[in-house]
């Protein structure tokens, strides 16, 4: 039978480096996907993980087991990429852009070459989701993200966000709003 | 994509944000049932939720990494960690020091060192040599208050000698 995480985190805490790898191991795929969904490029995306991952390590004292380390450890996530947001100079555009470049892959092109036509349409909609994440302020974008994006449940956003259901969902509500807002054109 | 109209569709203000929670499958039994029945016979509505449908989707940008980013990541990984944990325990040795009844004590111990240097040390720290002058002086000082009471001694004598000269002799008419 396999260790629960929290069990992980007991021999974490008592020196077994081997224990928080096998911690890294079962959440990396997951919490790159979520810093992925923040900073829209692979290389950003695994750098902030990575680093959420170190920021736990160092401070496994303060888990103090009251939520599960999958909350305790995504809200460490969520703040990372958030810090790195409000760091970030460049614009969300220009990473947009550099991410469509870095990530075009055999695997991932299809049969068909798309159309000049197509590629502007995607350029333009990839610009324009871009700017509107940005846009839109750090609670709101955090709740989407985690709803849309990673499929939480408002319960388990509402955990990771230390905050009410029902302020969850205002945020979820208004986000979409704006997004809708900028997005209507490609409906 | 669909052209008919570039503007956002409006729904009815009491269900928008219910409309929002339908999409995400995050209406109970009875809310869902009422949005149900609320958009079968609210166009605008049913609309909005058209839109969501085809809007949300295009906000989820894919990312599919190969393996070998990901035996990257786990190698990055555990050295990342080795250096963490290096540093980690270079400084946990150097907080156990700052620990918070280690100050305490810490202060303590240096009171009670100062406290025993200061009066332990002092016969240590004065002066040895007192100079001669001042040696002297404190050893003459008793023989000069000794001197003074003998010539008071002496005065006392010379006067009790005075008065026996100058009193009639005893015996004589």
């Amino acid at each position: 039978m396999q260790p629960g995480d929290e069990d992980l985190v007991a021999l974490a805490r008592n020196g077994d480096h081997r224990a928080f790898e096998e911690l890294v191991e079962r959440h990396k795929q997951k919490a790159y996907r979520i810093a992925f969904d923040f900073a829209r490029d692979r290389e950003e995306a695994k750098d902030l993980s990575q680093e959420a991952f170190l920021r736990a390590y160092t401070h496994l004292g303060n888990f103090d087991g009251r939520s599960s380390f999958y909350t305790w450890f995504y809200r460490i996530l969520v703040n990372v990429c958030l810090d790195y947001k409000r760091r970030k100079k460049r614009t969300f555009a220009e990473e947009f852009n550099e991410t469509i470049e870095n990530q075009v892959e055999p695997s991932q092109v299809s049969q068909k070459p798309p159309s000049p036509d197509q590629q502007v349409l995607a350029g333009q909609l990839s610009r324009k989701v871009g700017i509107a994440l940005e846009a839109l302020p750090p609670k709101q974008r955090t709740a989407f993200i985690l709803k849309n994006n990673q499929g939480l449940s408002i319960k388990e956003i509402a955990e990771m966000m230390q905050t009410a259901e029902g302020t969850v969902k205002v945020h979820l509500h208004r986000a979409v709003t704006a997004l809708r807002q900028t997005l209507a054109e490609f409906a | 994509m669909a052209q008919h109209d570039k503007s956002a569709a409006v729904a009815c203000r009491q269900f928008e944000e219910d409309l929002v929670l339908y999409y995400y499958g995050e209406l109970g039994g009875g809310e869902r049932t009422a949005v149900d029945d609320h958009v079968r016979g609210c166009e605008p509505c049913r609309f909005y939720l058209k839109e969501l449908e085809s809007i949300l989707p295009l906000t989820v940008k894919p990312d599919e990494p190969p393996q070998a980013f990901w035996d990257d990541y786990s190698r990055e990984m555990r050295r990342k960690l080795a250096d963490t944990s290096e540093r980690k325990s270079w400084w946990q040795s150097l907080a156990s020091f700052f620990q918070p009844w280690a100050i305490p004590v810490s202060a303590t111990a240096a009171v009670a060192i100062l406290a025993l240097t200061l009066t332990l040390g002092k016969g240590f720290w004065a002066p040895k040599d007192v100079p001669q002058d001042d040696e002297a002086f404190m050893e003459i000082l008793p023989a000069a208050e000794n001197l003074e009471f003998f010539k008071t001694m002496e005065v006392l004598d010379a006067m009790d000698f005075l008065e026996d000269m100058g009193s009639p002799v005893k015996g004589s008419v």
